[in-house]
């Protein structure tokens, strides 16, 4: 049976709109010139893609190139300017580790917190409370409010809940950077499980040897333009030599 | 790949296979009403998460903690009670004058809560809105419900003094506060979905809300009784007053709770249950047009905080 699609991506366009005026005041002084207060600046032209259910896609490009936007777009977070964005599936997005999370309360509320906001009910939770504990490995801590904590930790309690919501669809936007070498272990092999359930991971790196590693397919991006849409070392090679130019 | 992990992966890919595409974004006006609302009850459990986020953390490193929230009103109370009541004499020609002020100072600062802490609310969680996606109107509701469960407590201190004054309404009367209270959620929610939504382009918002505020505090009868009103003859502008939703929403409080003013009929208007009726519905309407506005609108909340 083929895999079927679980994202599609039709003709998306985001322009963004800097405004260099932010106040009333600024507006109405401004209002006859108010066009040239305004630059527009596409940060996505016409992007179109499909992906299929259990693979795992590479977004690269080099700074500015769109791809955040491009992932931010996936995870509903942002509308697009033009066209389309449909997916189906429990989707999470890892886009920052520990968003959400509220410095006053303890490791524990912010668990719960943190899980609802990702959407978990309180009772799945509560289910999977001692696993996330265990994976963070910050059992001694999870009852002191998170301000104490150190970034490492910070990173991990995130990742931790992240990992336990039980995606069909997961979006990761660099934050494997952070951590130390242990932890970043033990995401690749928390990613290579989830390749092996068949989750769907669509993936931001700047790092084409993290990408090489995980990734079967990339796409990349340039000045928010789709210039290669394939199997990985080709892609990597595309993006090294500067996209033939 | 083992076997068991290919028969999970199959089963996961028949499950999605079977699923409906759903596009993202929310972008038609009108049609957009209903999927928002389903979408708020699926995250009910996260809205009751977030208020008790926000009250917790509002009180976590003091040691006085909730009650804050009581100190601030009943401070507002002695202000009134002596400056007002006493010293300008209102307590003379109004009957249990503490009592009717706080009535109305209770419901006036959950009015100012919901508006106040829902302008904030987008901008305040900006960390959360730029990285996670969500049905955005949590935030304002989430500040809704923090604002109500502060009114809870503020009541358990007000039916606490009628007792010990020996003014408990037992009436049926008591049955006003559910259109008073209905109608102050649907109007401060509308308010505060919308400037909400607008704080986060215009930030001046915030301000400007507080300044309005303080000037509308005296358009409705929270220190002064609706019977100084009527003994004005103002026209037009008693119809204008008594348009306001709030006021209304006061003057429902006070009929439910004020056993001592009972007795003067001048202390509330002719048919306040029609007007009442009138202002929920077009509150209502007004809840559905800022929630449509708050939908156009939140598409680039992410990239504008």
């Amino acid at each position: 049976m083929a895999a079927p699609d679980i994202v599609r991506v039709d003709q998306v366009s985001k322009r963004f709109v800097l405004h260099k005026d932010r106040s009333i005041k600024e507006r109405i002084l401004n209002f006859s010139s108010n066009r040239t207060h305004r630059e527009d600046f596409w940060a996505l032209r016409d992007i179109s893609l499909t992906i299929e259910s259990g693979t795992t896609v590479g977004l690269i490009g080099h700074n500015g190139s769109g791809k955040s936007t491009l992932l931010k777009i996936i995870g509903g977070i942002i509308d697009p300017t033009s066209g389309v964005v449909s997916r189906r599936g429990r989707l999470a997005a890892l886009l920052e580790l520990g968003a959400g999370f509220h410095p006053d309360l303890t490791g524990r509320e912010n668990v719960y917190l943190n899980a609802a906001i990702l959407g978990l009910s309180q009772r799945e939770t509560r289910g999977y409370f001692d696993e996330i504990v265990d994976f963070s490995g910050i059992e001694g801590f999870i009852d002191s409010p998170v301000k104490f904590y150190s970034s490492g930790m910070y990173v991990r309690l995130g990742f931790a809940v992240a990992v336990h919501v039980d995606p069909d669809l997961l979006l990761i936007d660099e934050v494997l950077a952070v951590g130390d070498e242990p932890f970043q272990a033990k995401c690749m092999d928390k990613i290579a499980e989830f390749q092996n359930d068949g989750r769907t991971i669509v993936f931001v790196s700047h790092s084409a040897e993290q990408v090489a590693r995980i990734c079967k397919r990339v796409v990349v991006l340039n000045h928010g333009s789709l210039v290669y849409d394939g199997a990985t070392s080709e892609g990597v090679k595309v993006l090294r030599e500067g996209f033939g130019m | 790949m083992t076997r068991a992990a290919s028969a999970a992966s199959r089963d996961r890919s028949q499950r999605i296979a079977a699923m409906p595409m759903e596009v993202t974004g929310r972008p038609r006006f009108l049609a957009g009403t209903l999927p928002s609302i389903a979408d708020i009850w699926r995250r009910r459990e996260l809205l009751g998460l977030l208020v008790r986020r926000e009250l917790r953390a509002r009180y976590k490193n003091s040691s006085l903690g909730i009650l804050w929230s009581l100190i601030k009103p009943l401070a507002q109370l002695l202000i009134y009670y002596f400056a007002i009541g006493q010293i300008l004499g209102a307590a003379r020609l109004i009957p249990s004058f503490a009592i009717f002020v706080f009535i109305g100072l209770t419901t006036w600062t959950l009015f100012t809560e919901m508006v106040t802490n829902s302008t904030v609310s987008i901008v305040n969680n900006g960390g959360l809105i730029k990285k996670v996606g969500l049905p955005r109107e949590i935030f304002p509701l989430a500040a809704v419900g923090g604002a109500l469960v502060n009114l809870g407590i503020q009541f358990v201190v007000l039916l606490g003094a009628m007792l010990v004054v020996g003014e408990f309404p037992v009436t049926w009367r008591v049955l006003w506060l559910v259109p008073s209270l209905v109608l102050l959620v649907v109007f401060g929610a509308a308010i505060g979905i919308l400037l909400s939504a607008v704080n986060v382009y215009l930030r001046d918002f915030e301000h400007l809300i507080e300044v309005v505020l303080i000037v509308l505090f005296w358009a409705s009868p929270i220190v002064y009784s609706f019977s100084f009103v009527e003994s004005l003859d103002l026209g037009w502008v008693r119809e204008l007053y008594l348009a306001n939703p709030v006021t209304l929403a006061v003057l429902g409080m006070q009929k439910a709770l004020w056993v001592a003013g009972a007795g003067n009929l001048a202390n509330w208007p002719q048919g306040l249950g029609v007007r009442m009726l009138v202002a929920l519905l077009l509150s209502t309407l007004f809840l559905w047009l800022a929630h449509r506005i708050f939908g156009r609108l939140q598409g680039n909340f992410a990239q504008e905080l």
